[in-house]
């Protein structure tokens, strides 16, 4: 038969034979029975309540990608409008230096709740304490002091009486009234001021060093004044510092040791070796 | 007025089936109507093809019996959502194969064959049979089953997109339009999966494409 057909087989002509691949007759009574039974049990039992989730998830699903970036959109101005919006809430650093406002840190904080069964005072977060130190400022004076580690704000509404009752209540006073004293902060403007603030006022409290040759007469200041440029201090500018006055009055007792030799060979004393 | 421009872009291809795709709607109506009895029409005449797809898909016939009720099954509990811009046709095909297209992912590594034997009372698969072969009785019998294992071999080495491909186009007869709107793909990207779909079989069956 083969060579009777001059037919080429193809792979269509193969896939087609797969046509023939059918259930016999008695199959379609058996599956029509089984989805007559289905159909039936579909009628009677209703969807569960999943199932309309699940469609609803599927539905859902086909807009991940606008939702998504409305998502994201959202997130980005909420964020920049926070940031934004959140500066003004915040001290300034320049206000800070100038009114010496003094923004608490989480020890002070803590150590204040030592206090706060007494003065029933509550503890507040460290942004609520900017806060409230920023619309107290006006109001209490901001009394600062500097310790060894930190800065603290003395507690200036708390009555004396009531620290009294505590155990420590001596103890509290002391200090409290150490913090309320107005002393004079000589450090105040020197702390937060610039470097050209705080070099003056060093030198201005700074004692003058004591010169044990500072009474010289005329000619030695002129002799000094005459020698100073040659001094290395004097190249650093016009301003004398410390270094140059001691280097210079140095230089210059030095010369007046020579000179007083000399003048005293040659015009009184006379000093003969005779051997 | 939408529904049936719809309809005439997805049988653009075939318009014998517009006739058919009418008298399904009117079913379809019925159904929604309440006429349950209705539905039986509609299994009576697409079990057959319904079957055939999902049985050239898993290569299973046992699996392809429960697929296909459970697809119509689908299609009748989601009548009421049927609104007519596609055939019924079309409609119950897509359930057909998505449902196929689920268990083959769920049970990608359990797959064997249970294949029903090939009717050689159809005209076109003994000319085939003939063309290949010369012998009778038992040898005949013993090539044409080799030969369908071969066969259904090289289907399930094929993924699961180009095989769904193959199977409309070629034993369904679908045309390119209508398994666009059955897979949800363009028109070219069912004509690509196809041409790369045959080249496969073409590696795979070369030994009887000499003969």
């Amino acid at each position: 038969m083969k060579q009777d057909t001059e037919r080429k087989i193809t792979v269509e002509d193969l896939i087609r034979l797969k046509r023939a691949e059918r259930p016999p007759a008695e199959f379609w009574a058996t599956f029509e029975a089984e989805i007559r039974s289905k159909q039936l049990s579909a009628i009677v039992n209703k969807r569960p309540w999943w199932h309309g989730l699940a469609r609803a998830s599927a539905i859902v699903s086909r807009y991940q990608l606008p939702f998504g970036a409305a998502a994201a959109v959202a997130l980005t101005w909420a964020g920049v409008h926070y940031y934004s919006a959140s500066p003004s809430r915040v001290i300034p650093v320049a206000a800070v230096r100038s009114e010496a406002k003094v923004v608490v840190s989480a020890p002070v904080a803590a150590a204040q709740l030592a206090v706060a069964p007494v003065v029933e005072r509550t503890v507040r977060t460290r942004e609520e304490t900017e806060v409230g130190i920023q619309e107290a400022a006006p109001v209490h004076e901001a009394v600062v002091t500097a310790t060894a580690s930190h800065l603290s704000k003395a507690p200036s509404d708390i009555p004396y009486d009531a620290i009294a009752k505590s155990p420590f209540g001596d103890g509290i006073a002391v200090s409290l009234a150490d913090y309320r004293e107005p002393a004079a902060d000589p450090s105040r403007r020197s702390v937060f001021g610039t470097d050209r603030d705080f070099e003056p006022s060093i030198a201005v409290s700074r004692q003058a060093p004591s010169d044990p040759l500072a009474r010289m007469d005329p000619a030695e200041e002129r002799r000094s004044r005459l020698l100073a440029p040659a001094l290395p201090a004097y190249a650093s500018g016009s301003r004398s510092s410390l270094a140059g006055d001691w280097m210079k009055a140095r230089a210059s007792s030095d010369e007046r040791m020579y000179e007083s030799m000399d003048r005293g060979s040659s015009d009184r004393m006379l000093v003969g070796f005779r051997f | 007025m939408n529904a049936s421009k719809a309809l005439e872009k997805t049988l653009v291809a075939s318009p014998e089936r517009k006739l058919e795709a009418d008298a399904d709607l009117d079913i379809v109506r019925k159904v929604q109507a309440g006429d349950v009895a209705a539905f039986d029409k509609l299994i009576l005449k697409y079990r057959e093809r319904v079957l055939g797809i999902i049985y050239n898909m898993t290569s299973n016939r046992e699996d392809a019996a429960d697929l296909a009720q459970d697809a119509f099954i689908k299609a009748f509990q989601s009548i009421n959502r049927f609104q007519g811009q596609a055939s019924f046709f079309t409609w119950l095909y897509r359930i057909a194969v998505n449902s196929t297209v689920t268990h083959l992912r769920k049970n990608r590594l359990r797959s064997f064959f249970s294949l029903e034997s090939v009717r050689e009372d159809d005209p076109v698969s003994k000319e085939l049979v003939d063309a290949l072969t010369d012998k009778t009785g038992v040898g005949r019998d013993t090539f044409v089953r080799e030969l369908q294992e071969k066969l259904n071999d090289a289907m399930q080495k094929l993924s699961i997109n180009h095989r769904t491909v193959v199977t409309l186009f070629e034993i369904d007869g679908l045309s390119h339009q209508e398994i666009a709107e059955v897979m949800d793909c363009s028109v070219g990207t069912v004509r690509s999966r196809l041409h790369y779909a045959k080249q496969l079989l073409q590696a795979e069956l070369q030994p009887y494409l000499q003969k």
